[in-house]
């Protein structure tokens, strides 16, 4: 599968004003989605030995062959997305770090400055069990985006694409059978509307409040929502426009999906400037 | 000059023999008298009568010349004229010359080279350049008199056109308030329907005028762009909606019912409020009429994949065979069609059935709206060259399936009561058998409030089931039959599944899936026969002992025994094999009968009490009786198998 995309930017200040007129041109209310990404890393794992060992050519046969072609094929870092609710995360009352933390300064925020006190609150997690979030059954989904392609005249960004539902629970145990590590988790939070066969969505990314790059694993909590700082200081928005389409060989359905796409970029010019995003900046390529 | 005299200064025109072409004597009209639009017939009048003049005059001056001019006169005339004219020529260029080198003198001395070019050698010569002046002279006061009077026509043209400006002034000023006072009320009134909740917005081709958005959004395209009509302004303010070229007018879906040739139900038509010309009325009826528009729109679509069960559809009306013979006709109409409401010899349930399949298409059109909702906020499936199918909506089917399942149910409730009435009529202490109609729609749904309208609605669209059972005469044993009505997606139409408990025949088998009423009549039937057979059979374990062995005890203790009891014969044997006898039982709706016979019987001995109609046979019968109570004048069935197995 293919997908075409548009990208604009959003701050802060038009964004409520935004969803009005994508409410008003999508002619539904905006879907309100909390995305848990986890990024995996591919990588080779060690001991797979080269399959070229010594034989002739005309003895490694054609399944052998795509089978050293998968093994030694760009490697690729990909997301794997999980659904959450509101409702998931803690309550914003609680502060995961209050019952642990001996300073007396009532903030809400986890103080970032503080590592000592996150170290020994790694149970801080099982200390709050307010929220309703199951960890077990949470349901993933693996998406794989390649980088876009290259060279193309049009002026919407392609890619191939790929989505597979995976088994709900601790995912980290399947993705490390197939190759791939965990590497960092973050929260995207957003609208979502459609408009035909076009799926508008306006989100931003959310860090949690551990400074990243502490997790080996992903959380089997979720902190307050409060406490999510979004990635962009400013707290601007995302507008992704995006179009899929099944063949992505099929020049003419290809011609069509931009072409809507550049329909709403028309409807859309007075409100925001959708382009095109830099090629280098979606490089999914895991050097 | 005294005399006029005329001279072609143009060549003669002569006429030629061909007439001259269209355009060309339009365009020879043009050049002479200029453009058709300054020509009128005042114009052409006024030129004729100077021709006419001119011409006469010349005509008799030259019948007078004619006459007393020879050749050499006219020649000398001629040319006497000729110096005339070349004299005068002479003369006014000279004076033109004279004037123009006037002029140059008198400009020479403010623009002396300018004025050099044009000034003649002769003046050069004479005049030094710039020797002449000009200068303003103030004139001579004029009388007091003569300044009054053009005081007083000035005031006077002053006053009349301060007046005329005034007058102008009240007229713009009175149409602007007139204009206000239009604008104040159509926008009150676009206010007002704003405030009832309708959308206004801008019209989408038309930007400067406003529209009130009332379709639906969800419907097809064709009918959710209809949706939105402008709000014009008549000249007086009022608010007009103007729909465009959809004919207005309120139109509805007419229900009717027909039995056999007869109409006996119809729906009416919404009542239509007093105030018809309102805004808000007009609103609510193109949205109504769009609304019923699309509704037969997508009946007819409907009807269309619905050939196959019978339903045919002609320009503007479709015909459904729904249960036995009742047909329902949709149609489109006008609501205020007077010649309409002919009232047919309608049966108050017809009409009330009408009332409810109009109903329900309507609502089960809203339903297809919402869904339609829910399927466009979907994350829409990749693309693909192929179109997405645009199936049509259910809003026939549900309702001819409702109408077919309880005529089917019906039917089968009151085959199972008549067989079972037959049974009690013989002496059988058949117990009652339980229907339950649309078991799967009173599972009562506890489901969210915001869903449960939905969930109450698609449950419809579920095919529909009823279960009969009851319990046989054979204890533990007991029959279910199970009909599943469907008209939305294949198997169509009703299906039964019977299923039945009868330990007493083990290798008895559940018929399953039956489709036709036939066999599942037939299926019961033939059930209760071998339930009644082995009623009969298994009598005297129970109460046979008791009853035989008061009235005989006697040695072999005989009674009959089902020897074929899918044939629903039964055995008595006796020692003596020619005396064997036979029962054989048959059951059917409205009867039950009892019949015995000898095998073998040769000596023709008489048996049974009763009546003896023949020699080797006795036969008894038992009607269904309509009127449950007086038990029956006869004696019961078993009464007669008893006397039969005693005889």
């Amino acid at each position: 599968m293919h997908e075409l995309l548009l990208f604009a930017s959003v701050p802060t200040h038009q964004h409520e004003e935004l969803l009005q007129q994508l409410a008003g041109l999508t002619a539904m209310q905006p879907r309100h989605c909390l995305e848990r990404r986890l990024i995996f890393k591919a990588y080779r794992k060690p001991g797979l030995a080269n399959a070229r060992v010594g034989a002739s050519q005309d003895l490694q046969s054609g399944d052998l062959q795509r089978v050293n072609k998968m093994l030694n094929g760009g490697m690729f870092y990909t997301q794997v997305v999980g659904p959450v609710h509101t409702s998931d995360f803690a309550d914003a009352g609680v502060t995961p770090d209050a019952p642990t933390s001996s300073n007396n300064d009532a903030n809400a925020n986890p103080s970032p400055a503080d590592p000592d006190t996150k170290m020994d609150g790694m149970d801080e997690s099982t200390a709050i069990p307010t929220s309703t979030y199951d960890f077990d059954q949470q349901s993933w989904n693996l998406e794989f985006r390649d980088i876009p392609e290259a060279g193309t005249r049009s002026a919407v960004t392609a890619r191939v694409m790929a989505s597979a539902a995976l088994p709900r629970g601790d995912i980290v145990p399947s993705m490390n059978a197939w190759g791939y590590s965990f590497v960092t988790e973050y929260l995207v939070e957003g609208d979502m509307f459609v408009h035909n066969d076009i799926v508008i969505y306006l989100h931003r990314v959310l860090h949690y409040p551990n400074s990243p790059g502490e997790e080996r694993e992903p959380r089997h909590q979720l902190p307050a929502f409060q406490q999510m700082s979004p990635l962009e200081k400013s707290g601007s928005y995302v507008l992704q426009a995006s179009i899929t389409v099944q063949d992505g060989s099929n020049q003419e359905t290809m011609k069509t999906a931009s072409q809507h796409l550049f329909g709403l970029r028309e409807q859309l010019k007075s409100a925001v400037r959708l382009e095109m995003a830099d090629r280098l900046s979606l490089d999914t390529r895991a050097k | 000059m005294a005399d006029p005299f005329t001279l072609p200064l143009r060549p003669v025109v002569e006429k030629s023999d061909r007439p001259d072409t269209l355009p060309v004597e339009i365009a020879q009209i043009n050049e002479q008298w200029g453009n058709f639009r300054n020509v009128n017939e005042e114009v052409l009048l006024s030129k004729l009568a100077e021709e006419e003049e001119y011409g006469g005059n010349v005509d008799s001056d030259e019948n007078d010349d004619k006459k007393d001019m020879d050749t050499t006169e006219r020649k000398e005339e001629l040319y006497k004229k000729r110096a005339e004219i070349t004299q005068f020529a002479m003369a006014s260029h000279m004076e033109t010359m004279f004037a123009l080198d006037f002029v140059s003198l008198l400009l020479s001395k403010h623009a002396p080279r300018q004025a050099e070019t044009s000034m003649s050698a002769f003046l050069k010569q004479v005049a030094p350049v710039g020797s002449l002046n000009s200068e303003v002279v103030h004139p001579p006061p004029k009388p007091e008199s003569a300044n009054k009077d053009i005081a007083t026509v000035s005031r006077g043209w002053r006053i009349q056109n301060f007046n005329s400006a005034a007058n102008k002034l009240l007229g713009a000023a009175s149409r602007l308030e007139k204009e206000v006072e239009a604008e104040t009320k159509y926008w009150n009134s676009v206010l007002a329907v704003k405030d009832q909740g309708w959308k206004i917005s801008r019209l989408p081709r038309e930007r400067q005028s406003l529209g009130v958005q009332y379709g639906f959004l969800e419907a097809t395209p064709a009918f959710r762009d209809r949706g939105l009509a402008s709000l014009r302004r008549a000249n007086d303010g009022s608010l007009v909606l103007d729909q465009g070229l959809v004919p207005t007018g309120s139109r509805f879906v007419r229900v009717r019912m027909k039995r056999g040739s007869k109409v006996t139900g119809c729906t009416k038509a919404g009542t239509t409020s007093s105030d018809a010309d309102s805004i808000e009325q007009r609103i609510l009826q193109a949205r109504d009429s769009v609304f019923e528009d699309e509704l037969f729109h997508e009946l007819v679509r409907e009807a269309r994949s619905m050939a196959s069960f019978g339903v045919t559809t002609r320009q503007n009306l479709i015909q459904i065979p729904a249960a036995d013979d009742l047909e329902i006709l949709l149609d489109l109409v006008d609501a205020n069609d007077d010649s309409l409401s002919i009232e047919e010899e309608s049966s108050h349930h017809d009409s009330i059935l009408a009332d409810g399949v109009a109903h329900s298409m309507r609502i089960l059109l809203s339903f297809a709206h919402r869904q339609n909702l829910h399927r466009r906020t979907q994350i829409p499936p990749p693309l693909t060259p192929k179109r997405r199918p645009n199936p049509e909506y259910h809003l026939l089917r549900p309702a001819l399936a409702y109408l077919q399942h309880i005529s089917q149910a019906r039917y089968l409730e009151s085959f199972i009561h008549d067989i079972t009435g037959t049974l009690r009529s013989s002496g059988f202490q058949f117990p009652e058998s339980t229907s339950k109609m649309f078991s799967n729609w009173k599972s009562s749904h506890q489901l969210s409030s915001a869903n449960a309208l939905e969930s109450l609605v698609s449950s419809s669209l579920q095919p529909i089931e009823s279960v009969f059972q009851g319990n046989l005469l054979m204890p533990n044993s007991s029959f279910t039959v199970r009909m599943k009505t469907n008209m939305s997606f294949p198997p169509f139409g009703s299906q039964y599944d019977v299923s039945f408990n009868l330990p007493s025949i083990s290798d008895l088998k559940s018929p399953g899936n039956l489709n036709l009423r036939e066999e599942v009549e037939a299926a019961i039937a033939h059930l209760l026969l071998l339930d009644v057979v082995m009623k009969v059979s298994s009598t005297p374990k129970d109460e046979n002992e008791k009853a035989s062995s008061t009235s005989s005890n006697n040695q072999d203790s005989k009674w009959w025994i089902p020897i074929y009891p899918h044939m629903g014969e039964l055995l008595l044997t006796y020692n003596h094999p020619e005396k064997h006898k036979k029962m054989r039982i048959t059951l059917s709706r409205e009867q039950l009968s009892l019949e015995t016979y000898l095998v073998r019987n040769i000596d023709g001995v008489s048996i049974g009490a009763t009546e003896d109609r023949s020699l080797d046979s006795n036969t008894k019968i038992w009607k269904l009786q309509h009127s449950p109570d007086s038990p029956n004048q006869h004696s019961s069935a078993m009464a007669f198998a008893v006397a039969e197995s005693s005889s």
